[in-house]
């Protein structure tokens, strides 16, 4: 039998050494950004020569000019952006509904169907806003049309994204009600499956919509309308006040919008 | 009505569900199938409207071939049989009405069911069943609302609004209290005696099973160990189809005499 | 007996007002907008045509480039998630209500929201000037716009800490500075680090757009491709960027898996952060 060490010499435990794991990830940590640092070619000498340099991109945004924002093109390129974040979210959000319903094992009992859809959603959720309107600019040619088709796939993308989020934990007893009565899997769908998940889908739209409006302002950079395209107008110009004075009005409109969205999304939920 | 010919339901994992079960059951009947949890009861009761299909023998409703049907054969054989659910199965966030129209879906083209534009027939056939169960006043609540025993009530209600021909109860008192648990059983027993549809119900309360059933089915792993009348089932008989002594939590009421 | 019918529905306005507001803004928008309909007509073959030229020849030759290209946008993700996780730590402890005052906290709360409503390209617009078009621009853009996000996160899990360890520190006497490094650290750092890495998977998608306004790495030269009409070029870009994201997306999330869980753990319990979404 063991005996109890008694009278023992006590040694305080020894301090526990970090896991090699926690070693090497740090080391790799390191390494990783050394290696970096010299990919980019960062330099702390240049980082501060360019910042202290006198520069004309701050001083903008000192004395940004909000007054512009109230000419008639500003005016109307900030309508347009809202137009386009309504259009694109609601063309968008109604595609998702299905994709994301063909996308669970209730809703598409077709197992090759299934996968199918799993794939192209994930597809199209690999690819960032920006590209989405390169892309579409290179097909249909400079305008609003390509930035709305970047917003509705980009809508796809974050609203099939979380909605499928949602179907998975949807009660599936009203599921298995339907079906014993003889409803056909569209008819389940829609009188069992969408009532559960209709707030939170509604919440969802929203919260795109906040998104899309984000895009929105950058979509214009690359030719596809909104108020990007004014915002690269005044910086093509070198005319920074005009370009923040638009900057912090777009921030301020985005502001309002999410406080609305968010107010209405707590009381969906 | 319901004949099952040495019917064996073996899931994927490999346990049986069922095991060589012959049976018939015959129109109007109210039948009463009683079992440990595990013992089939379930897995009966889904075979019946191919919610479970067997994997081997034969099961015929009304002359049919359950066995053989596809997809869209199941789908006009579920239209015939209403069922219960011990969890309700109430979509919450709809009222009681769209919850009843779910049993009319069956009879409405895809595409009107989708857009909301159910029949005048339909509408009816649901304020007849909601009427039938004392719900028709509460026809715009939402299934949140509502009690155990109403939310029950409304469950009983949708299959009612099927028009069928058999209702299937999978433990529908399993969530309620006792006074409750008798008012949903009679709810059950005048359906059956009044519009005459064959009833088939699992219930592991052997008390309500003598007190409402007037064929019991004992189910113990699967096989059929017991069918007869329930005046016939004592004590003894539902030992038998335990393979244990009984206990207080074998019955509704603590104080309940069977047999 | 008289049939029964079902009672009247009473009205339901907050619904009926919000289905309305929202068509009126659908109707708005879709009339509004000056977009020629009948080009969408064309757009499949349009479609097709690109896709056609972009992925119908691609010229490999140019992959060894271009992976060189992908891991210039990597780089710049890494940096620039390291500058912020540096700069988030010290700030995210200002931001916790349970280590500061309030005052604090929520002055250092609204500075992170500032910085995280502003999208890291329009950072990178307003840095181009000053760095030139260079990989620096990208990296500053990312380091700057991340701060807002992982402070928040950071300030999150600092909140949720059991009080315990730090009472305990706080028994013997420490002084503040010691209250962080042995009652608080401890018990942040796998998480801190999980959520870095997560950040870092978003940043990588960053960078690669960035780059299409001309802020360096990949991004740039699929723009480049496209404006020269090397269709073939931006085709392999755009095949190297979505390939080489998802890749490292795995191999990022399986170690963020192995930290938050432990050794050994596999899968199945809770993961640190959601899949990325491009945002």
């Amino acid at each position: 039998m063991t005996s109890v060490v008694e009278g023992a010499v006590k040694k305080p435990p020894p301090t526990p050494r970090p896991s090699s794991f926690a070693l090497l990830g740090s080391l790799l940590a390191v390494v990783l950004t050394v290696i970096t640092a010299i990919t980019v070619e960062f330099s702390f000498a240049e980082l501060i020569e360019n910042l202290t340099r006198r520069n004309l991109v701050v001083e903008g945004l000192l004395s940004p000019d909000v007054s512009q924002v109230w000419s008639d093109r500003s005016l109307r390129a900030f309508i347009e952006t809202l137009q386009l974040a309504i259009l694109g979210t609601a063309t968008g959000g109604v595609v998702a509904l299905p994709l994301a319903m063909w996308a669970t094992d209730f809703g598409n009992p077709n197992t090759p169907l299934r996968v199918a859809v799993r794939t192209l959603n994930a597809v199209i959720r690999s690819i960032p806003d920006l590209l989405w309107a390169l892309l579409f600019v290179t097909a249909v040619g400079i305008g609003v049309l390509p930035g709305l088709l970047a917003l509705f796939f980009f809508s796809i993308a974050v609203v099939s994204k979380l909605t499928a989020d949602t179907l998975d934990g949807v009660d599936r007893g009203p599921i298995e009600a339907a079906l014993a009565s003889g409803a056909s899997v569209p008819q389940m769908l829609h009188t069992a499956v969408l009532p559960q998940i209709l707030p939170a889908y509604s919440s969802f739209l929203l919260y795109g919509f906040e998104l899309n409006l984000r895009a929105s302002a950058v979509l214009g950079l690359v030719g596809a309308g909104g108020i990007g395209a004014r915002i690269e107008f005044f910086r093509g110009r070198g005319e920074w006040s005009e370009v923040w004075g638009l900057v912090l009005m777009f921030f301020l409109v985005v502001f309002i919008v999410e406080r609305v969205s968010v107010s209405v999304r707590r009381r969906l939920i | 009505m319901i004949r099952l010919v040495d019917a064996t339901v073996e899931y994927p994992n490999g346990t049986r569900g069922l095991d060589g079960v012959s049976l018939e059951i015959e129109p109007g009947e109210f039948v009463v199938v009683v079992g440990l949890s595990g013992a089939g009861k379930s897995t009966l009761i889904r075979t019946v409207n191919g919610l479970v299909p067997i994997t081997s023998g034969e099961l015929y409703v009304d002359g049919d071939a359950v066995h053989t049907m596809t997809r869209r054969e199941l789908r006009r054989l579920r239209a015939q049989i209403g069922m219960i659910f011990q969890g309700f199965n109430l979509v919450d966030r709809a009222s009681v009405l769209d919850n009843v129209l779910v049993g009319r879906l069956h009879s409405v083209p895809t595409w009107r069911s989708l857009f909301g534009l159910y029949s005048r027939v339909d509408t009816e056939l649901a304020a007849e069943a909601l009427e039938r169960v004392g719900m028709l006043e509460r026809s715009h609540s939402r299934a949140t609302a509502l009690s155990g025993g109403q939310r029950q009530r409304v469950g009983i209600a949708r299959a009612l609004a099927q028009q069928p021909k058999v209702v299937l109860a999978d433990e529908p008192v399993a969530s309620l209290d006792p006074p409750t648990s008798h008012a949903v059983m009679q709810h059950l027993q005048q359906i059956n005696q009044n519009l005459g549809i064959t009833t088939l119900v699992n219930l592991h309360f052997l008390d309500l099973a003598v007190a409402y059933g007037q064929r019991i089915i004992g189910l113990r792993e699967g096989k059929v160990v017991f069918d007869g009348p329930g005046e016939a089932c004592t004590p003894d008989v539902f030992e038998g189809i335990y393979g244990r002594s009984l206990t207080a939590e074998d019955t509704l009421t603590d104080d309940a005499e069977l047999g | 007996m008289t049939r029964p019918s079902i009672p009247v529905k009473p009205a339901d306005w907050v619904r009926r007002i919000g289905t309305a507001v929202v068509v009126v803004l659908v109707l708005w928008s879709l009339l509004g907008l000056d977009i020629k309909w009948e080009r969408l007509i064309d757009l499949p073959a349009d479609l097709w045509r690109v896709a056609v030229l972009m992925f119908g020849q691609m010229p490999f030759d140019e992959t060894g480039t271009l992976i060189a290209a992908l891991w210039e946008s990597v780089s710049i993700a890494w940096l620039g998630t390291m500058i912020a996780a540096i700069f988030a730590i010290p700030l995210s402890f200002l931001a916790a209500e349970n280590l500061v005052g309030r005052p604090i906290a929520w002055s250092m709360r609204q500075v992170f929201n500032v910085l995280r409503a502003v999208p890291e390209v329009i950072l990178a617009i307003a840095l181009i000037p000053i760095f030139g078009l260079t990989p620096m621009a990208g990296v500053l853009a990312i380091g700057i716009g991340s701060i807002g996000t992982l402070g928040k996160l950071f300030y999150e899990i600092a909140e949720g800490i059991q009080p315990g360890p730090i009472e305990a520190v706080d028994a013997t006497g420490a002084n503040r500075l010691q209250r962080l490094r042995w009652g608080v650290l401890p018990q942040l750092l796998p998480e801190y680090a999980s959520f870095v890495l997560y950040r870092f998977e978003v940043n990588i998608r960053a960078s690669a757009v960035m780059g299409l306004i001309g802020a360096g790495g990949i991004g740039n030269d699929v723009a480049q491709a496209l404006r020269f009409k090397e269709f073939g070029t931006a085709g392999l870009g755009l095949l190297i960027i979505i390939v080489g994201t998802i890749a490292i997306d795995y191999l990022s999330g399986m170690v963020r898996k192995r930290i938050i869980n432990g050794p050994g753990a596999t899968g199945g319990s809770r993961m640190a952060a959601p899949a990325p979404i491009t945002a």
